[in-house]
């Protein structure tokens, strides 16, 4: 059984951006991680073979582009952790964890109504909770003025930044 | 009953372009179905959909081979609003996002606030909390048991589920203020304090509703028919409900005792003694007596708290208003509502308004199970099964 610190080890060797510790009776989840989108679904499946369930997927638009969390717990040992995935607002593209967890369908069709997000593979990527035909830009992105940065959001708590290039990106230094 | 489906024959359909029947998710829908079988609406409008669901069917006779929920009917955009709002002014949305479980929903909201901002509130308002949302927890049980068997074709029940239901709203109207929407916890502490009267009320309530339990069983638990209905129906396992996120008594009738009150203490619950039922089936009556077991669990959480319930304030001193403003940093709070895990994650800037609110319904990924959960069974089987996720749907589309 993996504690907290174990994962932190495996989603270094997976190639994180940025590994966090949080303080659970504040921010309620344990650790956490920025991943580049290409070892989401391989960290996952990790986290699905040590019985780890997929609470929600709970996107937001910062500074630095669109944040999309994840947020896992264990039925066999409760101890809420997240990845996150840092994805480009003009192309914001990653992969669906269908795959693994086929509840993120669903979490995944309604951060795409509401970000405009595209989930590749996700098996019926249409309007979940928002109508097929509604105008507009989706309405939880942001108007310009009204983005913050991620230092700022605490989204990294207690971090360590592996990535110099995205430690520059969100403001921090190595 | 056939007047509330709609039916679409797909040989019915006429070849020329633009004159498709059904709409955008039907159309979506037909694309992987078997020429010839019929696509079924189950709903939006259709009782057993408790609200406004609906359910894409393609039906062999009167088996569902593969359906398909379609949401956003009650949808409202809470998490909008909550970004448009002050914290203290999206209070009352809590409200409203579950008319069942409102407390769940106001505690997950408040908490997750109070947490990133430091705030403990006095002792009494947590066993106020604890009392008003394990009240609120069983009146919500109660419901769903009327309902249920409702679907099942025993319109009896419900009646005098609502008996009891009317007992409880009388007792949390003078705490809350609210006999539907209640959403009286603040940050620091509850609106009102309970007086002499609530207190009576209630401790007179939690003998008369475990004498009432027991005329359930008689009544129905017990009955042939019911079981013949629910036994054996609608198997999901610990292994269905990890792949989908499914928590609450669906996961509790898998055989696992998970609990938020247990895995994540908040508030005064480790003070309390009480059972997390789990088991003995997974199947629908395995859930139907997992919610009659919690409902007498909740009963000795008040009995409890009511007898060591402490003086004092009922909320702190100098307690946030409508221009408090979130320090900046992001919590996530789950509290267990009667459907499951509810959580609220808050993301703040330190701005007046929250940055992000995100709202995890239970019933959201409850309902994502149902369409591999009904697959292969008799479409009144599937009424059973979508009974027995006990969904409300403002809290599925919010």
């Amino acid at each position: 059984m993996n504690g907290p610190e174990q994962w932190l080890n495996d989603w270094r060797k997976a190639g994180a951006l940025s590994l966090s510790r949080h303080d659970p009776a504040k921010e309620g989840i344990t650790v956490s991680a920025f991943l580049p989108a290409a070892a989401l679904i391989s960290s996952a499946e990790k986290l699905g073979q040590a019985g780890y369930t997929l609470l929600d997927i709970s996107a937001l638009e910062a500074l630095e582009g669109l944040v999309v969390t994840y947020h896992f717990d264990s039925f066999k040992e409760p101890g809420r952790l997240a990845l996150r995935v840092l994805v480009s607002p003009r192309k914001p593209a990653l992969p669906s964890l269908y795959s693994v967890f086929q509840g993120a369908e669903w979490h995944e069709r309604e951060a795409a109504d509401f970000f405009g997000l595209v989930f590749e593979n996700n098996p019926n990527l249409i309007p979940l909770l928002l109508p097929d035909d509604l105008p507009g830009p989706p309405p939880l992105r942001k108007k310009n003025g009204a983005l913050s940065p991620i230092s700022k959001l605490g989204l990294l708590g207690q971090a360590e930044i592996i990535d110099p290039g995205f430690g520059a990106a969100c403001g921090l230094g190595e | 009953m056939t007047g509330c489906f709609n039916f679409i024959n797909p040989l019915a359909v006429t070849e020329e372009p633009g004159t498709t029947a059904g709409d955008f998710y039907t159309r979506n829908f037909e694309k992987k179905a078997v020429p010839g079988r019929i696509i079924l609406n189950l709903g939006p409008q259709h009782p057993s959909t408790h609200g406004v669901l609906r359910i894409l069917c393609e039906m062999d006779g009167e088996y569902i081979v593969r359906c398909e929920p379609v949401l956003g009917y009650l949808h409202r955009m809470h998490e909008k609003m909550g970004e448009v709002k002050t914290p203290w002014q999206f209070i009352p949305n809590m409200g409203r996002v579950d008319y069942l479980h409102p407390l769940a929903w106001t505690w997950a909201f408040v908490g997750a606030c109070e947490r990133l901002a430091g705030i403990e509130i006095p002792e009494r308002a947590e066993y106020l909390r604890v009392i008003s949302c394990e009240l609120n927890r069983i009146s919500s049980h109660l419901l769903w048991w009327g309902a249920f068997v409702m679907d099942l074709g025993g319109v009896t029940p419900i009646l005098y589920a609502f008996e009891e239901r009317e007992k409880i709203n009388d007792i949390l109207q003078i705490i809350t203020g609210s006999r539907l929407t209640m959403s009286s916890f603040r940050f620091g502490g509850v609106c009102t304090d309970a007086d002499e009267r609530f207190k009576s009320l209630a401790k007179e309530f939690i003998p008369y509703l475990r004498e009432r339990l027991k005329m359930y069983k008689g009544l129905v638990t017990d009955n042939i028919i019911l079981r013949r209905r629910l036994e054996g129906i609608g198997p999901m396992d610990a292994d269905i409900c990890r792949r989908y996120g499914a928590t609450g008594p669906i996961l509790r009738a898998a055989g696992l005792a998970r609990d938020t009150r247990k895995d994540f203490p908040y508030s005064v619950y480790h003070k309390f003694d009480f059972p997390v039922p789990a088991g003995p089936a997974n199947d629908c009556f395995g859930r139907y007596l997992v919610r009659l077991s919690e409902i007498e669990a909740s009963l000795m959480i008040v009995e409890q708290a009511l007898a060591s319930l402490p003086e004092g304030s009922h909320i702190m001193e100098k307690a946030p208003k409508a221009n408090w403003k979130l320090p900046a940093g992001e919590s996530y709070m789950a509290v267990e509502g009667a459907r499951g895990q509810v959580a609220v994650h808050v993301v703040s800037d330190g701005g007046p308004k929250p940055y992000r609110v995100k709202l995890r319904a239970p019933g959201f990924s409850n309902l994502s199970l149902f369409a591999e959960a009904a697959a292969g069974t008799l479409l009144a089987d599937a009424i059973a099964i979508l009974g027995s996720l006990d969904l409300v749907i403002p809290e599925v589309d919010r």
